[in-house]
């Protein structure tokens, strides 16, 4: 009698690891960086200026008219070559500035496309 | 009362191995679930590897287009300085108020063409323009996109 008990009781208490522990589940969830969405930058409005050329010939003439419209007889000059120098160095500007404007952007389009937002 | 003993362990024995068969069924089953959901997810890596395979091949290549662009645009400025051995000093001395005119005119159109590698929006007239003598000759790839120069 005693040994079926004693079986008994050791079914028992083995019977509860049976079933087993539940186990733990860890859920990982991403969670999105937070966008940096900046604006694009706003585009530049630029002020008209007016070239002047002035030759040997004309040099009086061309004083004489910025006397008469008020405006002080003085003229920041530049040579022919210079001046090509000037509009080139300007297109490599403005080639640069709508370059990084285009990386912005492929970049933005990117890491940032609209069905995110 | 031994063979009631052995029943009993025998029948114990089975129920554990029934339970036993059951768990391990069990651990199969979502072993499986776990492969289909681990391919799934694999294949949509591998999908949206390609879209940015893709993506990155399509930008590159805009880029490149682009740095032609500026080559070829460069290219033009130098020679509308320097086409059939052309002197802008000796032309400016000869035809002052025309050349006065058309530096003028450039330097207005090179300012338009920084407004718009800025972000600037186009006007309908530089949207429209497909002739020659309505483009902005300082960049027409940028300032007037439906231009196509005709060689």
């Amino acid at each position: 009698m005693n040994k079926i008990l004693a079986i008994a009781i050791m079914i028992l208490l083995t019977g509860c690891s049976i079933g087993g522990e539940k186990r733990i589940k860890i859920f990982s969830v991403e969670e999105p960086r937070q966008k940096l969405d900046y604006p694009m930058p706003t585009a530049l409005q630029l002020e008209e200026l007016k070239w002047i050329i002035i030759t040997s010939e004309n040099a009086q003439e061309v004083f004489k008219k910025l006397e008469e419209a008020g405006i002080d007889p003085v003229l920041f000059g530049l040579t022919d070559k210079d001046y090509q120098v000037l509009a080139r160095n300007f297109a490599q500007i403005r080639q640069k500035l709508q370059e990084t404007n285009n990386l912005l952007e492929e970049y933005k389009k990117y890491y940032e496309p609209k069905e995110m937002k | 009362m031994v063979i009631t003993l052995v029943l009993i362990a025998g029948l114990a024995g089975a129920g554990m191995y029934v339970m036993k068969l059951r768990s391990d069924n069990a651990i199969l089953k979502a072993n499986q679930h776990k492969l289909e959901t681990a391919i799934t997810e694999q294949n949509k890596v591998l999908e949206q590897q390609k879209q940015d395979f893709t993506a990155i091949l399509e930008s590159n290549k805009k880029l490149n287009v682009l740095i032609n662009t500026f080559k070829k645009d460069l290219q033009d400025l130098d020679k509308r300085f320097t086409k059939k051995n052309r002197d802008i000093g000796k032309l400016a001395i000869d035809r002052t108020e025309a050349i006065e005119r058309i530096i003028n005119k450039g330097g207005k159109n090179a300012a338009r063409c920084i407004e718009l590698a800025s972000g600037a929006e186009h006007t309908p007239e530089e949207l429209k323009a497909t002739l020659k003598s309505e483009i902005n000759p300082e960049c027409p790839a940028l300032a007037n996109p439906n231009f196509v120069e005709y060689q």
